[in-house]
């Protein structure tokens, strides 16, 4: 005669009736399990350096070894009765053929909590920056100028100061020393950094940055007038101030077809800012940043 | 629950207590990232939305949006406590356990990216001001450079600013950042950087007696009119022992309590010394008064710089 059951088997945990002093968990000999108390009380010793140190105390209705048994973390710590008890234990097969039992969304969120609890975890581990390349660029940008530093010392303290591996900080150093932005060389055994120019990796930095964001630069996206433009104004007395109008009309002297949307893309891009109420001045600082992006065009884009 | 295409599920912070599970379809999460804007993640059949919701009451974590025609499943509490009810006692403990556990790592994490940051806003700042030789540092420059050297959030900057604040080594002002000292954040910067990378104390962390003895030689050299030509600040021993008696009770200066500071080179006695020879042998001591001001001053915030942070 068939007297099956088509529920899953369920197996049941262990409770058992403990005296004070005896061990339920130990690390050396212990086999994964949930440790719950139901009555009396535990106590968590760490035995690591010989020393017996009690880590905390358990009271009924405290449970250890979630981690262990879900997550299979080792679990260092032994478990004894500090005072006669009750413990129910839960091993490995009694724990999942419960969770057999679980409707599917419960086990999704269990699974889903582990899952976030171990990415966080991992991520204490993980470099600073998605972009190393940018990052190394605008550390290099803050070291002194035409000054030798032995590049151990560079990988060092940025490996320290971002978590980017060592061989990933030597690629992207030689990317950058491939772009011109910073020069290599031999003293010995020792190989020696130097930055010729700072701006030029602040620039990078940008660019990098703002490919990220929005897949384009603004000085890589000026049109011919513009160009011209640009150059117009970086020949312009920094000193001169003159109204809208006025500035339209010196601008419409040298570079045909300027028109008033141009205008206000040259304040927009800030070659030109407001002094005061109404007159304009050129921005040196603003011309110069322009310039320079396409004068190092090639060298930034890394297509040298 | 069937939304269509553009419909909102539910808005970010929403009090709430229900977990979504996508059927089928897609949803569109966005939620308010500091520092770099909206960020989007898309959620596709199977994913499950808003456990904690669920488990504890949590606020809606993000703003859900129906990319396309979609069905969700809702859970909510009741057929979570009917469910465990059914159940085991100890199930219900895992999931409390789960939670707690996954709350603690969020706050490590969040705890670790304040502390991974301060290098970073540490080596800017020093870099910045050496470069422009001034003690002035625009706040928007430090966050943008901050980002990109390190990703460091404008949330974990602030908060960094404020401790700096506090401490007293800098003041933020109309966005710009001004340095009690040119010295203080190169120095504070070297000596985390010495830590870290040599796993010990660095020299720049001095002995309970060399700060006192340095505090009350800066005392005396502030009261003291004799000129400081090039920083160069002279105490006579006279002076200085009779200060260590008032100000380090009854405490009795020998040429072997100084001979540490003199053997760091922080202190200069006026002639050659001996650790057994008297005190009063030698005429004064002199010193770089800018330097022993910032080494005090790193000897007073760096044990208070860590408890903030960990704080």
């Amino acid at each position: 005669m068939v007297t099956g059951d088509s529920r899953q088997q369920i197996i049941p945990p262990t409770r058992i009736h403990v005296k004070a002093g005896f061990v339920v968990y130990s690390p050396e000999t212990g086999e994964r399990s949930i440790i719950i108390l139901d009555e009396g009380e535990l106590t968590a010793i760490d035995t690591a350096d010989g020393d017996r140190k009690v880590v905390f105390k358990m009271h009924p209705g405290d449970l250890v070894g979630v981690a262990s048994l879900l997550e299979r973390e080792p679990f260092h710590l032994t478990i004894e009765a500090s005072k006669d008890s009750v413990v129910t234990l839960i091993n490995e097969d009694c724990m999942e053929s419960e969770l057999k039992t679980l409707p599917v969304w419960l086990l999704a969120v269990i699974r889903a909590l582990s899952r976030k609890t171990r990415k966080l975890k991992a991520s204490l581990y993980d470099p600073a920056t998605s972009n190393s390349l940018m990052s190394l660029a605008a550390y290099c940008s803050n070291l002194p100028e035409f000054t030798d530093i032995p590049i151990d010392d560079v990988i060092r303290e940025f490996g320290w100061l971002t978590k980017v591996k060592d061989k990933n900080i030597q690629e992207d150093l030689k990317a950058l020393a491939r772009r011109r932005f910073l020069e290599l060389k031999k003293d010995g055994a020792k190989i020696l950094l130097m930055v010729p120019n700072p701006f030029l990796l602040e620039l990078f930095v940008d660019y990098q940055r703002s490919i990220e964001q929005s897949g384009s630069w603004e000085p890589f996206k000026l049109s011919i007038m513009q160009k011209k433009l640009l150059v117009t104004l970086s020949t312009t007395n920094k000193d001169m101030e003159m109204d809208g109008p006025s500035w339209l009309s010196f601008l419409a002297e040298r570079v045909k077809d300027i028109n008033v949307a141009e205008w206000i893309r040259i304040q927009k891009m800030g070659w030109c800012t407001e002094t005061s109420k109404g007159m304009f001045r050129v921005n040196p600082d603003k011309i110069n940043y322009y310039l320079t992006a396409l004068r190092f065009e090639t060298n930034i884009r890394g297509v040298l | 629950m069937i939304v269509t295409a553009g419909e909102y599920v539910c808005l970010e912070s929403d009090k709430a207590n229900t977990l979504f599970i996508v059927k089928s379809g897609m949803i569109v999460a966005e939620t308010q990232d500091l520092g770099s804007g909206e960020r989007y993640i898309n959620f596709g059949p199977g994913s499950i939305i808003d456990e904690l919701s669920l488990l504890e009451g949590a606020p809606r974590q993000y703003t859900l949006r129906a990319a396309e025609p979609s069905e969700l499943i809702v859970i909510s509490r009741e057929t979570l406590n009917d469910t465990l009810e059914q159940k085991p006692s100890w199930i219900g403990a895992i999931l409390q356990f789960l939670s707690k556990r996954f709350h603690i790592a969020e706050e490590n994490k969040r705890k670790n990216g304040l502390i991974q940051s301060l290098p970073p806003l540490l080596y800017i700042i020093s870099s910045s001001l050496k470069r422009s030789n001034t003690n002035k540092l625009e706040v928007e420059a430090l966050r943008k450079g901050l980002q990109a050297l390190a990703g460091t959030s404008v949330e974990n900057a602030n908060k960094l600013l404020e401790i700096l604040q506090e401490l007293g080594v800098l003041k933020v002002q109309d966005n710009v950042i001004n340095t009690s000292s040119l010295q203080i954040v190169t120095i504070l910067y070297e000596t985390i950087k010495y830590r870290a990378l040599n796993k010990k104390v660095s020299p720049n962390i001095l002995s309970m007696t060399d700060q006192m003895i340095l505090s009350t030689f800066l005392k005396v050299a502030r009261e003291s009119s004799s000129p400081r030509p090039g920083g160069i600040c002279t105490v006579t021993t006279k002076q200085l022992c009779d200060e260590a008696k008032k100000s380090m009770h009854g405490f009795t200066l020998t040429m072997r309590t100084m001979s540490s500071l003199v053997e760091r080179k922080l202190l200069f006695p006026s002639a050659t010394y001996d650790i057994r020879m008297p005190i009063e042998e030698i005429q004064f001591f002199y010193a770089d008064f800018d330097k022993i001001l910032d080494l005090v001053e790193l000897n007073r915030i760096f044990p208070l710089l860590d408890k903030k942070l960990v704080n």
